[in-house]
């Protein structure tokens, strides 16, 4: 604790007034503009001073690497958190490494990082591929994967992503580690199984295996926002053609989020065709029932989930070269 | 430049300045080096000594009786030092009088603050300050207000419903204002017609959005008790009148002692006012003076305030030196006076000293200017041969809470209805206009305040076109004033003269276009399952119109048009232009000085654009705004510097001991023409000048100036959009593959800024088109607070836009014409009659401005409605 920075940093001048907080408090305020509420401000320079801290506070505490989603909230003062834990300067948590066929991305690793790593793009191609859709340039250069995943939205990229992939997700606490599975992460609107006093440190995919076939569909109001429903589509097919497994995990269509299960299992044993993807497409569009808000209806969500799977599965057989 | 400028010199025969050096080139902006180095200076950017921080505490009910407020745990937070609710506001301040009403209007008085009521979500309820803003806004937490919550107006249809009780009781209903028009014989002209097309057109609500949001730091001085009010402003002269006026609480007696004991002052009052009056007697006399009688019989205060308010224009202790430097953009919102400018004036004037308020966005998305609601039933009596006879128009528009100060909804409504003949040839035209008011924020002028006269007519031209099975293009062309029409009049009044090209435009557009070439694509995509479009929209735009324009849109008020413009030569040599303009993002500091160069015969670098001070610039009501800034202060800036020019070359005379016809000057050189190696400077003149005394007391060597309104045509700033989209009728989403504008602004200054104004117009078209919503719920809840609620197009999803300039040779000097506004005036009809024509084998008729993916969808009939 000796190391880490604690002080009652909400608002900019309180910090300046103290000794050594007038640097600090620039930093502060470049980042959170001057309008947030007030907050304790921790910078823990080790994981395990992060996580007795977590095990002190973790319930009024929240934790910030990026920043790029919880900063926004604050400055409008929909959160308010009393604490907020950044992890920023914690060393061993910004690579991505790779051990037998596992990948993992540390809580740390941004968006741009995991965009530009060739061992994104050569084996975890889904993830690769979802990248462009994150936002803008800027807020990919801040944002971290892990962020993007304990924050939760269900409108976002990312939690599709490992839900389609099957990630585990890796929570620390002074506890030790446990591993969760995606399916069993995500429980709510901005809401994870993640406990008070534990910290997502990473999230591992398994490599993708010989001939895996991969897209992203997205339909956002503009470049960068938010999906009005996105699909992140995996396929794979037996060696007689026939698709042997099928991943269609949607995002923007309900509070988490979800994979088209009736579909997928319709999808499996089956011969890729166009009219089965017609098929397939009109079944998702009954199986999900998304809301409707001031961007889009509830029905043109559903019409165009299914849009989305025609052309997620239509870009998937592209990749053999092979559609009948 | 160098030869051409030489070559110039040499054919020189008269003592004409070199023109067209600047003129009518891209010259670079000149603000662009401080602008994007990040050192412009914004409001935000101004920390007086000892400055502490406003916030305002914001209603989150949409209609409410204020019970009770409870300030005491705000007041005990460390760091505030006062907040002051509507209660403080009465005390400190007058209300907002009517000071623009229209007969048969009602226009409400009211406070910065609510006293007993709120009126929409974001009305502010109370000023914190406190040593920081962060502390503001914490103290705004802890403000416990206990409301009683009231019916709500949210749409028209409840504001005609005459049993919802009215938002402000004096006027017994939601209707605040109400009127009709006739123009030629309306009736004879329906009975004629061969076909009657009636349709309903709805456009939803916008916002301006300015990158930067309002703000303002009252600066006082505690000594001499001094203020200067700096401002994110479009007219610092309106600001200043209106702050003084409403922060002057002394008592008429108090007033005219003061006023007895400082006659300079009433002397220069009196004799300003009393030209005025003589020179605009005819103007004013058009006044419906019915006007004033009306509002008073409605609410008797009235007279009480705007006896105030004239009192207090004269006696007013409390006008401040109004100061704005850079702004970052408006599109009318920074026109109008904020409420909120005149709760913090009076805050920082009972505290004695300086208060800053920056505005975040969701106080702007709520409050900062909402526009463009309006509903307008439109019938077209037309001839089996497409010949259009005439139209009958019923509009409403919703006011929203709150009146703009001091322009609003009233005023508006007849600029709609001045302009929706358009420039077609009709030859009766009636107008009805309502405008109402809802528990919405306040509607203000943005960018065309009247632009869906545009809209609605365009549009309704090609529902009329398909009836009739006539192009769209071929019957806007036999309508449309052509060359052989012309000059000729507006139904509603206003004289067209030989300049008005809205037909050139068309022309050149269609064969920009190629319709054969696109009408072969169009079926061939529809084979391949794609829907393409391609729409049309024509208009002309007063700017700044002909003389009567004004008297069209509300008789007596182009009394306040003509505008000032200083020239100024300083005791160094210097040369500066002062204007009441105010550059929020049209590059006046480049276009004023391109002219005031060529009249001079110096560099651009050599020009000094004054602006943003009331203490040092020509008075002015309107500052920047109207699309004037082009034609009516560029003009000045040409008469005065020319002005200048021939006050410097009389010296120059003297000096050189020459003919002032024999003299030119050349890059800031003044010699005998063909004799350079003799010559003189600006600094040698003001030398002499102010070494014969004459100018020894004043802190320049010369000054003129000149009042000027136009350039004695008709001003019609004229132009043809065409749309091409690409409907995905899978998703709804349109692409637009192409985007043309034709248009003629007379002279151009700056083409690229030309440029820059029509793309930034058609991007905020394109914007309200597809993306921009201003959403309230069903009970006036606000739905748009955040940048991810209310969506602003970025570049990635605008297109090109191709532009083609016709120039036609000006027929009089300084042929500037506006472009400010025209680009958003073409785009919304364009880009909704390209769809409607891409979806027309649907059987889609297209009556809402709005839309995004879903209601595209929606009808196509592809989703059921919800």
């Amino acid at each position: 604790m000796a190391n880490s920075v604690t002080q009652r940093a909400g608002h900019a001048e309180n910090l300046a007034n103290k000794p050594g907080g007038r640097d600090q408090a620039a930093k502060i305020c470049k980042g959170l503009g001057v309008k947030n509420p007030p907050f304790a401000y921790h910078r823990p320079e080790t994981l395990d001073e992060a996580l007795l801290l977590l095990a002190q506070i973790g319930e009024e505490a929240k934790i910030m690497s990026g920043g790029q989603s919880l900063l926004p909230v604050m400055a409008i003062r929909l959160g308010q958190p009393e604490n907020i834990i950044d992890i920023s300067q914690i060393r061993g948590l910004d690579s991505i490494e790779t051990e037998s066929d596992i990948v993992m991305f540390g809580a740390l690793v941004t968006h741009s990082q995991a965009e530009a790593s060739p061992v994104t793009r050569d084996s975890v191609p889904l993830l690769h591929k979802a990248m462009p859709y994150i936002g803008h340039r800027a807020i990919r250069n801040r944002g971290t994967l892990c962020g993007s995943l304990a924050h939760a939205d269900p409108a976002a990229e990312l939690p599709a992503v490992a839900l389609a992939l099957d990630a585990e997700l890796i929570a620390a606490s002074t506890d030790g580690a446990r591993f969760i599975a995606a399916e069993d992460f995500f429980s709510g609107f901005l809401s994870t199984t993640l406990q008070q006093n534990e910290l997502l440190v990473g999230v591992r995919f398994h490599q993708a295996p010989a001939g895996m076939l991969t897209s992203v569909q997205e339909l956002s109001r503009r470049h960068g926002d938010f999906a009005l429903v996105g699909l992140t589509c995996v396929l794979q097919l037996s060696s007689d053609g026939l698709v042997d497994s099928a991943a269609l995990s949607f995002f923007g269509v309900a509070s988490t989020p979800s994979r088209a299960t009736q579909a997928e299992q319709s999808l499996v044993g089956s011969r890729p065709t166009t009219e089965l993807f017609e098929e397939i497409a009109n079944m998702v569009s009954n199986e999900l029932d998304p809301p409707s808000d001031t961007h889009a209806s509830a029905n043109y969500r559903k019409h165009a989930a299914g849009v989305l799977t025609k052309r997620a599965l239509a870009d998937c057989m592209s990749q053999t070269g092979v559609l009948t | 430049m160098r030869k051409s400028l030489a070559k110039q010199a040499l054919n020189a025969d008269t003592n004409a300045p070199a023109m067209g050096r600047f003129v009518g080139q891209s010259v670079k902006r000149v603000e662009d080096q401080r602008l994007l180095t990040g050192n412009g200076t914004y409001v935000a950017d101004v920390n007086p000594e000892e400055v502490v921080h406003a916030s305002f505490f914001r209603s989150p009910y949409a209609h409410a009786e204020i019970l009770s407020i409870d300030l005491a745990a705000g007041l005990a937070l460390d760091g505030v030092i006062a907040i002051y609710t509507g209660k403080d506001i009465e005390r400190l301040t007058n209300p907002f009088a009517p000071l623009a009403s229209l007969a048969n209007q009602y226009t409400p008085v009211f406070y910065g603050l609510a006293t007993d009521r709120v009126r929409h979500v974001g009305d502010p309820i109370a000023i914190i300050i406190a040593t920081s803003r962060c502390i503001a806004e914490d103290a705004a937490e802890l403000i416990d207000v206990d409301y009683k919550p009231l019916a709500t107006v949210t749409n028209h249809r409840e504001a005609n419903d005459p049993t919802i009780p009215a938002i402000w009781p004096k006027n017994d209903s939601n209707v605040l204002y109400e009127d009709e028009k006739i123009y030629g014989e309306i009736e004879r002209v329906f009975a004629r017609a061969d076909h009657v097309f009636t349709e309903t057109f709805s456009c939803h609500r916008v916002s301006n959005q300015p990158m930067e949001t309002r703000g303002a730091v009252a600066e006082i001085d505690p000594d001499s008790g001094e203020i200067t009010y700096h401002a994110a402003t479009q007219s610092p002269h309106l600001l200043r009148w209106i702050l003084a006026i409403s922060t002057e609480r002394e008592s008429v007696v108090e007033s005219l002692k003061y006023l007895a004991t400082n006659r300079d002052r009433l002397k220069k009052f009196g004799a300003g006012a009393k030209a005025f009056l003589t020179e605009k007697k005819d103007d004013l006399a058009k006044n419906d003076s019915t006007a004033s009688t009306n509002q008073i019989k409605k609410d008797p205060s009235t007279l009480a305030h705007l006896g105030r308010t004239f009192f207090n224009t004269l006696g007013s202790r409390r006008y401040p030196r109004v100061v704005a430097k850079d702004v970052g953009g408006a599109f009318g919102s920074k026109g109008a006076v904020n409420r909120e400018d005149v709760v913090l004036l009076a805050a920082a004037l009972d505290l004695n000293r300086s208060v800053k308020w920056i505005e975040d966005r969701s106080e702007n998305l709520a409050d900062g200017g909402q526009a463009r609601e309006e509903d307008m039933t439109i019938s077209v009596a037309a001839k089996d041969d497409g010949t259009i006879l005439g139209f009958r128009v019923e509009l409403v528009m919703d006011q929203g809470a709150y009146p703009a100060v001091p322009f609003n909804c009233g005023l508006f409504s007849n600029m709609i209805k001045a302009m929706l003949p358009g420039p077609y040839r009709l030859e009766a035209f009636e107008m009805k206009m309502k405008v109402v008011a809802s528990n919405k924020g306040r509607y203000l002028q943005y960018r065309g305040p009247w632009a869906n006269e545009t809209w609605v007519r365009e549009r309704m031209l090609d529902i009329v076109a398909r009836e009739l099975a006539i192009s769209p293009t071929e019957l806007r062309q036999k309508n449309m004033f052509g060359p052989e029409h012309l000059p000729g009049k507006m139904v509603t009044g206003p004289d067209l003269d030989e300049d008005m090209t809205a037909a050139a435009t068309l022309a050149k557009a269609i064969e920009v276009a190629d319709l054969p070439a696109f009408e072969v694509a169009q079926a061939e995509a529809l084979t391949i399952g794609r829907h393409l479009g391609i729409g049309f929209a024509t208009y002309h735009e007063a700017a700044p119109g002909p003389d009567n324009f004004w008297e069209s849109v509300n008789p007596g008020s182009d009394a306040f048009l003509p505008e000032r413009v200083d020239a100024v030569l300083g005791r160094d040599g210097s040369v500066s232009i002062k204007t009441q303009q105010l550059p929020h993002g049209q590059s006046h500091e480049t276009t004023y000085s391109q002219l005031a160069a060529d009249e001079l015969g110096i560099a651009i670098k050599d020009v000094t654009l004054v602006y943003g001070d009331t203490d040092n610039t020509p008075f002015g009501l309107l500052g920047t705004g109207g699309s004037r800034g082009g034609p009516v202060g560029g003009g000045g800036v040409t008469f005065s510097s020319r002005q200048l020019r021939r006050l410097i070359l009389d010296e120059a005379a003297d000096l050189m001991e020459a003919s002032v016809d024999d003299l030119d000057i050349i890059d800031g050189k003044i010699h005998v023409r063909g004799v350079p190696a003799l010559s003189k400077t600006f600094a040698d003149v003001a030398r002499a000048v102010t070494s014969r005394g004459q100018a020894a007391s004043t802190a320049n060597a010369i000054e003129t100036h000149v009042v000027y309104s136009n350039a004695g045509n008709g001003g019609w700033a004229c132009s043809t959009h065409v749309c091409w989209v690409d409907v995905d009728l899978e998703t709804g989403f349109v692409t637009i593959p192409r985007y043309v504008v034709v248009e003629d602004c007379g002279q151009m200054i700056n083409p690229a800024i030309v440029e820059g104004q029509i793309r930034g117009g058609v991007a905020q078209g394109i914007g309200a088109v597809f993306y921009e919503k201003t959403v309230y719920d069903e009970s006036a809840n606000f739905q748009s607070s955040t940048f991810m609620d209310y969506l602003i197009p970025t570049a990635m999803e605008i297109p090109e836009i191709e532009i083609f300039h016709l120039e036609t040779p000006a027929s009089v000097e300084a042929d500037f014409r506006g472009v400010g506004e025209g680009g958003m005036i073409g785009s919304p009809p364009a880009i909704n009659n390209a769809v409607e024509n891409a979806l027309a084998h649907l059987g889609v008729r297209i009556t809402e401005q709005h839309l995004p993916p879903t209601r595209i969808l929606e009808l196509a009939g592809v989703i059921e409605a919800e």
